[in-house]
This record gives C-alpha cells, structure tokens and sequence, in this order.
C-alpha cells in the first residue's frame, strides 16, 4: 500500500519510552448503603507504539478502565499518568473509539472526520488536503459526502478511526469497537487497525472480550478477572506478524487464554 | 458520487393531498343545492369565493371588507411573529437548560407544570385588564401559548441528547460554548423542529382569541366582525385563509430551518 500519508507531514511521535501508567487504580460505585467494588488494584504501563489489548468477559471492568484512562470516569482511587501528566479529563491527547456508533448523524463523512480539526488554527486548504488524507488512509476515499445513515456498520468505524486519528493522540483507546461487526469485516477492521498502527506508530489500548481478536492484534495482553475487576495475568504475544489464525502457535496461545478466562 | 436518495412516486402522489379538500367542496355544493341546509347558515361555495376575492383583490369601498385582506394578514403576521418571536427567546434556551441541567429542571418543572395546567383562555380576562384590548394581548396570549410546546420540547430534545456524541465532543477537545452549538443543538434538532412547529400552530389559535376582542383589524377581528353581522361568506373566507396562512407559515418555518441548518436538513 503506497502511503497517502507522505502527503502530509507525520507529527505523530516516534520512540520509545512510557507513554501510559496507570497506578494502583481503583473503583467503587456506592450501592444499597455500601459499595460495589468495579476494579481493584490496577496497575500496568504502556511503552509508546505498544498494543495493549485489555482481555476479560462481560462484566469484569475493562470499559471502566477504559473510560477512567479517557477521562470520562474519575477513578476512586489512583492515577493515570499520561508521559508523566495526571489525567483528569477527556482531550484529543487520548481518543476513544467506541462499541456503538458515536458518529454526528447530521454530519457527512467528511464533515465528521474533519469536526475536531475545527477551532485549530489551519487553513482551509490545508484542512482539506488532511480530510483527504485520512479518508483514503481508512480506506473511504468515494464516500466522503455520504451521510453516516447511509454506509455499513464497519464503514462507520472506518470514520470513527479516521476522525480521531486525524487528531493525532498519543494514545488509542478502543472499547470492543468491532465487537458488533459481522465475522468479515472485524476481520478486515483488524487488518486495517493493525496497518494503521504500524505505519502510524501509535500506542493502542484495546478492549475485547474475543480471545482470537486479542491474539490478532497484541504484544502484550492484560488477562482480567472479575468480581471486583482486577489484572490476573500479563502476558507477551511475541508471534510474529502478520500473525495466521490457523498456526499452531497461534492456536496454543489462544487455547492457553481461553481456559485462563474459563476459571 | 452520492446517490440521490429521494424516492420516485407516481404522478398520482402529488394529487393525494387534494383528494380529501376536493371531496369536501363537492359534498358541500350538492349540500348547497339541494338547500339540505339552508343558505343563511352555509352559503354557496361560489358566493364564498366572491367574498373571498373581493377581500382579497377587490378595491377598498367596492363592498364591505373589500380590499381588506393584506393589512388585516399583515396586521395578524405582525401579532403572531411578536408572540411566537418572545415563545423562542425564553422558552428555547430554559428548554435547553432544563434538559441538560437538573437544578434548573427541578427549579422549573412545578411551575411550569402548573401553569400549563390553566387553559390560555383563562389568561384572557386579566389579559385585557393588564394590557388593554387589542395588540399587546394578543402578543401576551400568542407568547404564553406557544412557550410551552416550544419549552417542553427543547428540553426533552436536549435530554435525549446521545451522551456517546457529547463524549465524542469531549475527547476531540470541544469545549462548552462549541459543544452546544455544534452538538447539542443540533442532536435535539427534531425535537426543536417539533416543539417549534406546535409553537407557531398554537399561536395562530391564540391570535385569533386576542383578535376576537375587539381589535378594528386581523384576521380574528374580521371573522368576529362578520358574525355581528350575520356574514357567514366571511366568517368562512376568514377560516379559510387562515387555514391557508397556517400552513404556509408552517412550511415557511420548515423550509428556513433546514436553510440554515445542517441538522435540520438531514435528520430532523
């Protein structure tokens, strides 16, 4: 695939290095007089350009986190440190991707790829020459006046991922956002994520609860058990990539998980 | 490159609006002349369209209300933007308000609650000790009337808000003052349109409550008039282009909202 990319500059940073620490996080929700404890004792780092899948099943917390590290949830307890920074809200330095369509529906394409552009000092030439950019990055180059009513369900993700890569953030949060896709096009939409996150050498922290999505796409996956919500194990994915489901390494690796997240 | 996405329908589409109106003027010349009902209580549609033209076209004096029609329709247009214009001003942003923020929902649900309670005719008597007979009673009824759909909706609009859209906005960096224009108005722009198209329905009713007080001129005034005078033609010449100016000022407001607005163009 030759790069549109080359167009445009690549401010996205390179090198190594903690970019996320998430220390000694905890949540409680009050209930019925006491507390409900959602996570406990959360701690784990994200090296820049590393793809974390967060791998757990209903109910154990993992999109709590999630929204604690975006900012949307304060944590009971702890902290997230963005390159050294304590978060405390939302911003474009960590973009969410969500599960269920979050797209502006009065909005085009275009429009919505290019919503958190506005209000950037950028001319309006320029501004459109990074629209077109990332449509054809994501794979949407005919659809770009199309109303988001109007294309598929993985279509959508694909403007999802290129309205906020446009912002260029440090880190990528996703939560299970191919989790309502048909077989294929998770499929294609992992593909697709995975060449993203090489060429733009972004950090990735990804919620699933599909064990082979998680073998797909991870160099380190984070194994949470549930009742209250805590990390269980950390384990490297170091197959090589691209990875093929069908291998025997593969298929070792993704047994081994499924019988981790059984008990 | 986009498809167009209007569907095609038969020639026979564009007529089904006027099959029920059409029916309704035959039924009424048979009723009409076979005398089923007499003259003096419904006339003839003809002599209904004599009055109605010379009340529109014809020259003042020719005949009683000849001519009257555009300051009368300019007259009642002026009373109904007033009222409506003051529904928008202050029912708008407290519906926004209310729906967004509960200290504010909770401030005014009671009141407002209990206000719309009481039937806008009951305003009328201490309407006219208030404000007088005629254009700033009429303004008062038309803005009170209209301020609750208008109210109610925008705030149910503004609560129905998808949050996932407001989390969006958050995280791409939108502060406030952007995240209301750019996201909230818009995501309640079907619940504005409806709120705002009940509003200005109502307050044609309104109008012609206020006009029927004694007010020399509008639309209300001359149907009021007409009856003192056992003018049935323009009792009926005045429902019927009220009926017309109501649904044109209704699309009017329809065509200029989806003008302006992105959102009201495509989801509302």
């Amino acid at each position: 695939m030759s790069s549109p990319l080359r167009a445009v500059a690549l401010p996205f940073r390179k090198g190594r290095g903690k970019i996320l620490e998430i220390e000694r996080l905890q949540k409680v929700y009050p209930m019925n007089g006491g507390f409900l404890p959602v996570l406990e004792e959360i701690t784990f780092q994200a090296e820049s350009g590393e793809l974390i899948c967060i791998l757990g099943r209903s109910g154990c917390g993992k999109s709590t986190l999630l929204k604690i590290v975006a900012g949307f949830v304060p944590p009971s307890y702890g902290k997230v440190l963005l390159k050294g920074a304590r978060v405390k809200t939302p911003g474009p330095d960590r973009c969410v991707i969500f599960q269920e369509d979050a797209l502006f529906p009065w909005l085009t394409v275009r429009e919505n790829i290019a919503f958190g552009l506005r209000g950037l000092d950028q001319n309006k030439k320029s501004r459109k020459a990074e629209v077109d950019c990332f449509l054809e990055l994501v794979g949407l180059g005919d659809f770009g006046d199309y109303l988001p009513n109007e294309i598929s369900g993985g279509m959508k993700q694909r403007v999802a991922l290129a309205r906020v890569l446009i912002l260029k953030p440090e880190v990528l949060l996703m939560d299970e956002p191919f989790a309502s896709l048909d077989a294929q096009s998770r499929e294609e939409m992992q593909k697709l994520l995975l060449s993203l996150w090489q060429e733009l050498a972004i950090t990735i922290l990804f919620v699933t609860h599909d064990v082979n999505e998680a073998v797909i796409l991870a160099d380190k996956i984070l194994l949470m058990g549930k009742n209250p919500g805590r990390i269980r194990e950390e384990i490297r994915v170091d197959l090589p990539r691209p990875r093929d489901r069908e291998s025997s390494a593969f298929m070792s690796v993704s047994r081994r998980l499924c019988e981790a997240l059984r008990d | 490159m986009r498809k167009d996405m209007k569907e095609q329908h038969p020639l026979s589409w564009r007529f089904l609006p006027g099959i029920i109106p059409g029916l309704f003027l035959v039924a009424w010349i048979m009723v009409s002349a076979t005398e089923l009902i007499p003259n003096y209580l419904l006339p003839h549609p003809l002599e209904i369209a004599e009055a109605g033209y010379a009340y529109v076209l014809g020259r003042p004096g020719e005949r009683p209300y000849a001519g009257r029609f555009l300051s009368d329709a300019g007259a009642s247009l002026f009373r109904v933007g007033c009222g409506f214009g003051v529904a928008v001003a202050v029912g708008l942003p407290l519906g926004i308000l209310s729906g967004r923020l509960a200290l504010v929902h909770r401030l005014m649900s009671t009141t407002v609650n209990a206000l719309r309670a009481v039937p806008g005719i009951t305003w009328l008597p201490l309407a006219m000790v208030w404000f007088g007979i005629g254009m700033k009673t009429t303004v008062f009824l038309v803005a009170l009337a209209a301020f609750f759909p208008i109210y109610l909706n925008a705030a149910a609009g503004a609560k129905q808000v998808n949050p996932l859209w407001l989390q969006a906005g958050a995280m791409m960096g939108v502060r406030r003052v952007r995240g209301t224009f750019a996201i909230l108005l818009p995501g309640a722009m079907s619940h504005l349109m409806a709120g705002l198209r009940l509003g200005l329905g109502i307050s044609w009713a309104y109008l012609v409550l206020g006009e029927l007080t004694g007010v020399p001129n509008g639309l209300g005034a001359v149907i009021m008039d007409a009856r003192m005078l056992g003018r049935i033609d323009m009792i009926v010449v005045g429902i019927i282009v009220i009926a017309f100016i109501g649904r044109m000022s209704d699309q009017l407001l329809q065509v200029g909202m989806k003008l302006c607005f992105k959102s009201a163009r495509r989801t509302a």
